[in-house]
């Protein structure tokens, strides 16, 4: 499992629990699947995504914000995302 | 936010790029927790008959098929308008999956409970 590296004022390097490359897949197919694989990590635990979709930069900050999942770092086509707390 | 969410679609096979991109965003509304119906209505309730959308595949796109079997299992609805299936005599125990037969009250009620809704 990767790595994904720290930036400047962000919490300590993590280790994704799971990681996916989604290639070109975007919009709803994007999330859908994303979701899933969310949902199957325990809360708090991280995931590294990536996704070359030109839609990603604006609908994964969106799809965490409706969600409660936490975008921890984004850096298109790469993304850390922790699972949320709730079911 | 609202958490309910509408996709109303009234193309089949005489436009299946706006059949599929519906399908495409009522994916999007389902993955981020909204309550998601898909409104069939005019050409549109053809696809709500098993097979039919079995050859839709447009380029850059996963298959219709797919596409319809994932937000149902994700678990979205998809309402088809009754006289519209009735028009073009279409049979109502070859329904795919989560589709159910509707008359206009149904619809009135969802959209009417602080739903968003956007048209194909």
């Amino acid at each position: 499992m990767s790595h994904f590296p720290a930036t400047p004022g962000c919490a300590a390097e993590v280790s994704p629990r799971e990681e996916w490359d989604a290639g070109t897949m975007g919009c709803g197919e994007l999330v859908l699947e994303l979701r899933e694989k969310m949902l199957a990590l325990r809360p708090g635990e991280y995931f590294r995504l990536i996704a070359r979709d030109p839609g990603a930069p604006e609908d994964l900050p969106a799809w965490c914000r409706m969600t409660g999942h936490r975008l921890a770092q984004a850096n298109h086509p790469q993304y850390l995302i922790e699972r949320r707390k709730e079911p | 936010m609202t958490k309910r969410f509408c996709v109303s679609l009234t193309y089949a096979k005489n436009d299946t790029d706006k059949a599929t991109v519906a399908f495409v965003v009522a994916n999007a509304a389902v993955a981020s927790d909204k309550e998601s119906i898909v409104f069939l209505s005019t050409e549109g309730v053809r696809l709500a008959q098993k097979g039919y959308a079995d050859d839709i595949h447009e380029q850059g796109f996963a298959p219709l098929r797919e596409l319809m079997a994932n937000f149902v299992k994700a678990g979205g609805k998809i309402y088809v308008c009754s006289p519209c299936f009735k028009k073009r005599g279409l049979d109502e125990n070859k329904l795919v999956d989560g589709a159910v037969v509707v008359g206009g009250a149904k619809l009135v009620e969802f959209l009417s409970e602080n739903a968003a809704s956007v048209s194909y």
